[in-house]
Parts: structure tokens; sequence; C-alpha cells
């Protein structure tokens, strides 16, 4: 009895608003109001969102938004881990590269959006490429952060032994800045959607974002819905799976370098 | 000494599109956007939109401050407050707030207003959860010494909880500032007559390269100059909070 409370309480103060909200909406766009057409009501969405997962609509934007995001975002790990761990443990890379990337980090790089186009193309090209330079800042800051942040005892202990200068790098640097990388790619995941999303919604081509912008120029705000609710769950999904990762990938790691 | 590396690579981007390897139809040499944007503001043609974007960024990002700051420290005052808005704020933390502008322009028209509310909501969200943040750090015996003198709950607010969580609610506000830019640009792109936004993408959709990545750079040295004043401002306002712990 007494465990029973202490499971369903917390579930129910959690959803209790949401659907408390969900229902004034509900009953806002069935009394009449306001136009139904622009402002439909909740049931009238979940519908249409099953309704676009059942006939198989959803399935091709779906996996051109997550196919890009995905390869964005690795490129700019496989980019921005080292050099951000080089910048943290070699002067010269520091003296270069941190002035450009303050420099860089308040432009809203979805700004690139032409330049990209014109770069790389109409197609995904383009866009893989955007969603890189974005996620590359918040990996390359936090990666540069961890790594200058190693406590010199492990340094030193390890030169100590005699540890040459690229075993210092796989062995004591790289380890000990990988719960920074991690954080980095946290961030990162976020804006690889977003970034994903928003240069679909610009520059056209398949995928969620275009989706969304047809659905409203085609005024099916129904199915804009739908789309905004998938491309939402997409994102807090990869944002889950990143950090459940983290425990798995994670788990040996000292909590304070 | 700061400067060396972005001279550098300036220096390398002109002298690869003066020896031909970076054609002008790929990318216009350093200079040639140079021109291109002293053109634009000796013309004083790129003003009236810098006013456009810049009016509708800040008017956002100050009631999302304000709106953020308000919520967030209720929030965090009181429990009922934080039972009805939490869950609804997790559910709307995962949305990319761009994603929102198109759904807010068929609401309340393709003008300002429903620009102006999508900057206000993104920025909202960042303040709220650091002004959260901070007014539940504030500490205890801080309370204790003010209610023991006889300070009024209304004093309270503004003498202590407040003050004490205006640190994190300001890089709550860093971070607003920054997706405040980013929802003022994609908004531009979707639909505006005005605004640096709309003059990238319509100078980028007619091939006036060289006037389009003039405005990108100007937008980039704006963004830098907004994020360093803000910061250094801070940096002299909030002075006293050293001494305050």
């Amino acid at each position: 009895m007494h465990s029973r409370t202490e499971t369903i309480a917390p579930f129910l103060q959690h959803t209790l608003p949401i659907g408390a909200l969900l229902l004034c909406w509900e009953l806002v766009a069935r009394t009449g109001l306001v136009n139904p057409y622009v402002f439909p009501p909740v049931s009238a969405i979940v519908i249409r969102l099953f309704g676009l997962f059942g006939n198989g609509a959803v399935y091709v934007p779906l996996e051109s938004t997550v196919w890009r995001a995905v390869v964005g975002l690795c490129a700019a790990i496989v980019v921005g881990a080292p050099l951000g761990l080089l910048m943290g443990r070699a002067r010269w890379a520091q003296w270069f590269f941190e002035p450009l990337f303050s420099f860089f980090f308040p432009l809203p790089k979805i700004a690139l959006v032409p330049l990209y186009v014109h770069l790389f193309g109409l197609f995904s090209f383009s866009k893989v490429m955007l969603i890189f330079t974005d996620c590359l800042f918040p990996i390359v800051i936090f990666t540069y952060h961890g790594a200058r942040g190693v406590s010199p005892t492990y340094l030193w202990s390890a030169q100590a032994r005699g540890t040459g200068r690229v075993r210092m790098f796989w062995r004591v640097v790289l380890p000990l800045s990988l719960a920074s990388l991690y954080d980095g790619i946290q961030v990162a995941v976020v804006v690889a959607i977003l970034v994903a999303v928003v240069s679909e919604m610009v520059a056209g081509g398949s995928g969620l974002g275009h989706a969304m912008m047809l659905a409203f120029r085609y005024g099916d705000v129904r199915s804009a819905f739908a789309f905004l609710v998938t491309i939402s769950l997409v994102g807090f999904l990869l944002y889950k799976a990143v950090q459940l990762l983290r425990d798995r990938l994670l788990f040996w790691h000292v909590a304070e370098s | 000494m700061k400067i060396v590396p972005l001279l550098l690579v300036v220096m390398l981007w002109q002298a690869a599109s003066m020896s031909g390897l970076l054609p002008a139809a790929v990318l216009p040499s350093f200079f040639a956007v140079v021109v291109a944007l002293l053109s634009l503001v000796k013309s004083g043609q790129i003003f009236p939109h810098t006013a456009a974007s810049f009016l509708r960024a800040g008017t956002g990002l100050l009631i999302g401050t304000v709106c953020g700051t308000a919520v967030g420290l209720a929030m965090a005052r009181f429990r009922p407050v934080q039972r009805a808005v939490e869950p609804i704020l997790l559910s709307i933390y995962p949305v990319p707030k761009p994603a929102l502008i198109p759904l807010f322009m068929v609401w309340l028209g393709i003008g300002d207003l429903s620009k102006i509310t999508v900057i206000a909501l993104s920025c909202l969200v960042p303040v709220m959860v650091s002004a959260f943040n901070g007014a539940r750090s504030v500490d205890e015996i801080l309370l204790w010494s003010a209610r023991a003198r006889g300070t009024t709950e209304y004093r309270l607010w503004w003498r202590v909880v407040l003050p004490a969580a205006l640190p994190q609610v300001a890089t709550g506000v860093r971070a607003a500032i920054a997706i405040a830019l980013i929802v003022m640009v994609s908004s531009e792109f979707i639909s505006a007559e005005h605004g640096l936004g709309y003059l990238i993408f319509t100078y980028g959709g007619v091939g006036a390269d060289n006037a389009m990545m003039a405005v990108v750079l100007y937008l980039t040295a704006i963004g830098f100059l907004i994020d360093r004043a803000y910061v250094a401002g801070l940096r002299r306002l909030m002075a006293w909070h050293a001494f305050a712990h």
C-alpha cells in the first residue's frame, strides 16, 4: 500500500498539470471560441499523429532528419574532440584556435544557410555541413576546457614513470577529458536536431522541418502540429539515448578528475 | 595578441582568392566583402534592417527575461507553483523553438508580433531554469537573519532572494541572448520584409554573394560585441556579489 502510493503520487504530480493544460486546450478549441481550423483540439492532433505513423507518411522525413543530424553530429565529434584536446594541451593550438572559436561563437550559425547552400549545394550535404559546424562549437569548447583542467598531479606521476608524449595523450589526457567531451556531446545533440529542422524549414529538402512547413502552407495545421510533436519527440529521445549511453560508457569515470 | 589568428585567417582567405585557388564564384575575396559592407554602411541601407532585427530580438529578450525571472523565482519559493510549472516546462524543453515560428505566424500573423512572441518564449526557458536554480540556492541563513530583523516577505524578495539569484539569472540571460539571435535570424529567413536575416536570405537568393557575406560578417561582429559588452557590463555590476558571501 505504502509503496504503491509512493510510485503513483509522483507520476500524478507530473502528469496532472500537463493533463489540465491539455484539457483546457481541448475545451477551448471545442467551444468554438477560436477557429478550430488554426487552433485544432488536442484530440484531433493526436488522431492525426497516429494517422501519420499509421499510413507511413512520417517515416521518410523522420529518417532524413535523424540521418542528417546523426551524421553531422558524428563528424563534429570526430573533428572536434581531437581539436579540443589539442587546444587544451598544446600552446600553439590554443593560441590559434581559441580566438577563432570565441569570435564565431555568438554568431547564430543558422545565418550561414544561404552561404552553405551556395557552397555545398541544395541537398543533404549543405545541411549536414551546417549541423557539423554548429555542433563543433560545444564539442570543441567543452573538450578544450576538460583537457585544460586535467590535474597536473596525474601528468607528473605519469611523467615520473617515464610515459612518453603520445602515450600520455592516449592514456592520461584523453580518458580524463572524456567526461567533458561527453558534456559537449549532450549539448550538441540538441543543437543537431534544432539545426537539422531549421535548415529543412528554410532550405527545403525532405525532412520533418520541411514536412511541417509544407503542412502549414497547405493550411493543414493538424498535420503541422503532428510533425511538431514528432520533432520534439525525436529531440527528446535522442537526448535521452545519449544520456543513457553515458552511464554505460563512462561508468568507470571518476566523478571529479 | 588575440586578434592575430583572426588576421591570419583573413590573410589566408585573401591570398587564396588572389591566387585563384578560391574563385570568386565559390567565395568572394575578403576585400570584396569589406567593400560591399562599406557600401551598405555608407548608403545607410543596412541600418533600418539592423534596427528592425534588434527591436524584435530586444523586445523578445526583455519580455522573456522579466517573465522568466518572475516565474523562476516563484517556482523556487512556492511549492504549488513549482508543481504546476515544472512538468510543463520539462515538456516544452525539447521543442526546438524556431520550429514554433510558423505556428505562431498562423496564430498571430506574419508581422513582428509572432516573431517577438517566439523569441520571448525561447528566451523564457533558460532564464526560468537559471532563476529557479539561483533562488533555490539562496542561503537559508540570509533568509532567517532578514526575517529575524522583521523584514516583510515583499522586501525579502526584493532585497534578498532576487539579488542572491542574480548571478545565475545573468548566466541564463547570456544563453538567452544567443537563442534570441538564432530565433531572430530563423524567423526572418522564413518570412520578413526587413531585418538582417531577410537581407542575408535575399542577397543569397539573388546570388549577390559579396553583399550576403558582408551582412554575415556584420552580424558576426555585432553578435560578438553584444556578448562581450554583456560580460564586461556584468563584471562591473556584479562586483558586489563576491563580497556578499
